[in-house]
């Protein structure tokens, strides 16, 4: 923890109130880990070192949830909003439009969010 | 005089087919889903069908969506209609800060000068200019294919319009068939302190063969099937305030329910019937209604013939495909727009190929994600309304030699008047009962 707190010095400036370091915070805070706070007086936005100590910068954003994301995002495939990506991929396929495979085979292999981005935030 | 000496007269029977499928909504789940999923599967199969129609009508010229308008290039873009309307009632108008005079008369007819009509695609949207499509004949809802360009103002200047056209039609073999009849009666409106009972029983003795002589009911005979389009019943306002019921409205509130059951039990025992619902009749609200419950109904139920359908409801005859709704689409269609008669609207529907575009905009509708049932794919033979206020009939001709019956059908409790259809040759004509005894 002590070397993770000397790479948060590194990076960020330690300032009181500051709203810099919490530019990367995810907005789904997930409850800190004790761990985070042990032998740190400095105070840490509870989300970058959640992740078992490792940083959080990348929002939980990784290159599958990326190309799901643009999924999302492609207008062709219509609106995101209210319908699981699973059937959203399945819409497009039944009227023609040949959504891409690998999708299909990101969704049904799990470990990726099932719900569209804006799930939860609209 | 002999009476019983001749052999007993057999009605008619036809094949019956019901294509309400699509119009069920027991399978959907609600996931929170908003409209826009409609309107993106009612987009994208108008415009699959419409793509492959501009090479009929216009193929010189480039296909592009609405980001991608230049000023002064002309082109065809495809995109839903929206019609901006001021007098459309706005629940943000309960919010605005200016209190406008409200007018205390609600109009019949949003319609206004001011109003203006915008295309829209997933792309963006744009304002039309331009004379050659008309304000009060489109609403919003209607996917169509416009030909222009987009002028210095940033609207686009409309030159040509291409709508769906009458959708294509099975031809069905209309000759060497006999004298079949269809009865569409609708707005019965039983419950309602002006209906008339007598009226409906004359029309229910006509029908089983009670009334008249052996030519009469050798013609009740050829009756094959009835179909009663919508507002069966009408509860009176003042048990529906949302207080508490004593018992002795309890009854009040059913009773109009055990005299229709009496009546189409005594129906349902001679000929097949369909019953649809109605904006009157305890359904849901939002289209497609759902059947009425058979619970409403438990004598007529136990006999087969007797079918509860959805609105809109389809359905095949001997093969001759009959398609109407209980009158929520032209309803709406006549606040938003005009015409010289409802007809008209009948026939600006086909011509769109949809039941209902001013769904769900200002019609509810139920939010379907992947398809739009309101979509006519086939044309039908038959096209029917209920409870409209008068009986019109015309023979639609299309281009491609379809060949329609559409038919206004009047409410039965203010008019007495019933339309009776020969599947034959798609002759309609009307059936009135009188009860006033002339002195």
């Amino acid at each position: 923890m002590a070397t993770t707190s000397k790479n948060m010095n590194v990076f960020y400036r330690q300032k009181k109130k500051s709203t810099t370091s919490t530019g990367k915070k995810s907005t789904k805070s997930p409850s800190p880990k004790h761990a985070a706070t042990f032998g740190s007086d400095i105070t840490q936005p509870p989300g970058l070192v959640s992740h078992g100590g490792s940083l959080d910068l990348k929002d939980d954003f990784d290159e599958q949830e990326q190309v799901l994301r643009q999924f999302d995002m492609n207008m062709a495939y219509g609106p995101c909003v209210g319908i699981t990506r699973l059937d959203r991929w399945e819409r497009a396929q039944r009227m023609g439009l040949n959504p891409p495979k690998e999708i299909e085979s990101l969704l049904k292999g799990g470990k990726v969010k099932l719900e569209s981005l804006f799930d939860g935030r609209v | 005089m002999e009476v019983d000496s001749q052999e007993q007269l057999q009605r008619k029977q036809s094949t019956y087919l019901s294509l309400d499928e699509n119009f069920e909504i027991q399978k959907e789940v609600y996931r929170g889903q908003q409209y826009s999923q409609i309107y993106f599967a009612r987009l994208h199969m108008m415009r699959t069908l419409l793509y492959s129609l501009v090479p009929n009508w216009k193929s010189h010229l480039p296909v592009c969506t609405v980001l991608e308008l230049k000023e002064g290039k002309e082109c065809i873009i495809f995109g839903t209609l929206y019609k901006h309307m001021k007098l459309k009632p706005c629940i943000l108008d309960e919010y605005s800060k200016e209190r406008s005079v409200a007018p205390l008369i609600k109009p019949h007819n949003f319609m206004h000068q001011d109003d203006y009509l915008v295309l829209e695609d997933e792309s963006g949207r744009v304002k039309l200019g331009g004379t050659k499509l008309s304000t009060s004949v489109y609403v919003t809802g209607v996917v169509v294919a416009l030909h222009g360009k987009e002028t210095s103002a940033g609207a686009f200047f409309v030159e040509d319009v291409l709508e769906a056209g009458l959708p294509p039609q099975i031809k069905r073999p209309l000759k060497s068939r006999e004298d079949k009849y269809v009865v569409f009666v609708s707005g019965l409106s039983i419950g309602r302190s002006s209906s008339n009972p007598l009226q409906f029983q004359l029309l229910v003795d006509h029908i089983t063969g009670h009334l008249g002589d052996e030519e009469e009911q050798g013609l009740a005979a050829e009756i094959v099937h009835l179909v009663i389009v919508g507002n069966s019943v009408e509860i009176s306002r003042g048990l529906l305030n949302g207080q508490n019921l004593a018992s002795k409205d309890q009854s009040r509130l059913c009773e109009p329910f055990k005299e229709l059951d009496i009546l189409l039990t005594q129906i349902a025992a001679s000929l097949p019937l369909d019953i649809m619902p109605g904006s009157s009749d305890p359904a849901n609200f939002a289209l497609p209604q759902q059947p009425l419950n058979r619970c409403l109904f438990p004598g007529s139920t136990t006999y087969n013939t007797f079918r509860s359908c959805t609105n809109p409801h389809c359905f095949e005859l001997d093969s001759i495909r009959f398609l109407g709704t209980s009158g929520q689409n032209i309803d709406d269609l006549t606040k938003y727009s005009e015409a010289k008669d409802k007809l008209d609207f009948l026939e600006r529907t086909l011509r769109w190929r949809h039941l209902a575009p001013t769904a769900p905009n200002t019609l509810g509708c139920y939010p379907f994600t992947d398809r739009d049932p309101f979509l006519i794919d086939s044309c039908p033979d038959v096209y029917f309304v209920g409870n409209q206020e008068k009986y019109e009939t015309c023979l639609l001709k299309g281009l491609e030699g379809q060949l329609v019956r559409l038919i206004c059908i009047p409410r039965f409790c203010e008019t007495g008047v019933a339309v009776v259809l020969n599947m034959r040759n798609l002759e309609c004509h009307a059936l009135t009962f009188g009860t006033q005894i002339s002195s």
